[in-house]
């Protein structure tokens, strides 16, 4: 029975029962044969770098690693940001993510590569889930034993200079300004910040809204001029 | 190339991922879709950008807003040097910056009862403009409002007084009036040699 996948500028087809039924070997040299189309790495689709990278033995796709890498680490580490509150954590659990999908991937522990991107955030899920508990951990130690430890600067990627979105800013009205400073700088809830302002949680999601479409649209003007 | 079957959220739907009270559900539903999808990775990224930048900003010093404690309080915790001044309506204070202040905060103590929000201007001596916010909300019940401004900006206003005029139009009233008024005697920038000096 043949299954067809179309990516966007490559057919892939896979003859997926007469793969099951081939020898490790011969199965690596088949997926091999059948992923490697000759087109560019940046433009082939997850699911074929996923399967290219399981049917390698370690150093054999050190393209396709280092291309998966380059698309799913900074999604990884946007989740770090976002649950572990910690540049230096987000960092740490990006390599450490990658580090298990693609070992997953050869010992051919993923079931589907084609969904490589939802293994991916599962993976993430689950090793932030153990970093909040080492956290956790060693916040209780801290406690326990008045230790010290100096944060690392994990360094920061941020691409939008203060001179670029300054008098972006400066240009948005004062109620969008203190909202999108309460918001993000002050990481109050929204209910915190109609309470401050002696507003409705609705008004200060739509000022926002308003404010971040302001922001960006100031941003790309100053981008393309 | 990462692709996907559902919808691509907004950037402002990505950019409340980033807020603290984001509901659960959107926080999933927003991170199974950016793993299968590059555009909208790329997306949520610029909006994580947008807001790390507003906080360097804010840590810098370089905003000018109407604030609450709960920014002057992450300020302090940040170690960001802030010099507040506190007037009533009417009066005058002699202020100056120093040479490491960043902020400067204003606390305007004043009457703003059935105020739901109010317009600033700011006036040299000659009656040059200086400044001017509006639509700045209050908060019921509120007995002062707190402004930041960089202290650059102050480092380099003119050495001489500085009028506050605050105006609104109360609720039930045919028209705005003025509020209060502050005047801030600039004294310029400050150091330690032209304090001995």
């Amino acid at each position: 029975m043949k299954s067809v996948a179309t990516h966007s500028d490559e057919l892939v087809v896979l003859r997926r029962e007469r793969r099951q039924r081939l020898t490790p070997f011969a199965s690596r040299r088949y997926v091999s044969r059948v992923t490697r189309p000759s087109i560019p790495l940046a433009t082939r689709a997850d699911g074929v770098l996923a399967r290219e990278i399981a049917a390698s033995e370690a150093g054999e796709a050190p393209a396709a690693e280092t291309e998966l890498y380059r698309r799913f680490a900074p999604r990884i580490r946007l989740y770090g940001l976002k649950h572990l509150s910690d540049r230096g954590a987000a960092d740490d659990l990006a390599q450490q993510v990658m580090l298990v999908v693609i070992t997953r991937l050869r010992a051919g522990e993923v079931r589907d590569p084609d969904q490589i991107g939802s293994f991916v955030l599962g993976t993430s899920r689950m090793m932030a889930t153990g970093q909040r508990r080492g956290e956790r951990r060693r916040a209780a130690l801290h406690a326990r034993f008045d230790a010290r430890e100096e944060m690392v600067d994990g360094g920061s990627d941020v691409t939008l200079d203060s001179d670029r979105i300054a008098p972006c800013l400066a240009a948005i009205r004062e109620r969008e300004r203190t909202i999108l400073l309460l918001t993000f700088y002050a990481e109050k809830s929204t209910h915190e910040i109609a309470d401050a302002l002696g507003t409705t949680p609705g008004a200060v999601r739509v000022s926002r809204h308003r404010a971040l479409a302001s922001m960006r649209d100031c941003i790309e003007a100053r981008r393309a001029s | 190339m990462t692709t996907t079957q559902t919808s691509c959220p907004s950037f402002l739907e990505l950019a409340d991922y980033w807020t603290s009270d984001s509901a659960p559900a959107d926080v999933e539903r927003i991170e199974a879709h950016v793993f299968t999808c590059d555009s909208c990775a790329r997306l949520l990224a610029e909006a994580e950008q947008l807001r790390t930048a507003i906080g360097d900003l804010a840590r810098s010093g370089s905003v000018h807003a109407l604030v609450t404690d709960a920014v002057l309080n992450q300020l302090a915790r940040d170690g960001v040097r802030v010099r507040s001044y506190v007037l009533d309506p009417g009066e005058t204070v002699h202020c100056a910056v120093w040479a490491d202040d960043e902020v400067l905060v204003t606390r305007l103590r004043g009457d703003f009862a059935n105020i739901a929000s109010v317009d600033a201007e700011w006036r040299l001596g000659s009656g040059e403009e200086w400044g001017r916010a509006s639509d700045l909300p209050v908060r019921k019940g509120a007995s002062e409002l707190v402004f930041a401004l960089p202290a650059s900006l102050v480092r380099n206003a003119p050495n001489v007084p500085i009028r506050l005029t605050l105006r609104a139009t109360p609720a039930g009233s045919p028209g705005e009036k003025v509020l209060a008024e502050y005047v801030f005697d600039h004294e310029g920038a400050l150091d330690r040699h032209s304090r001995d000096a």
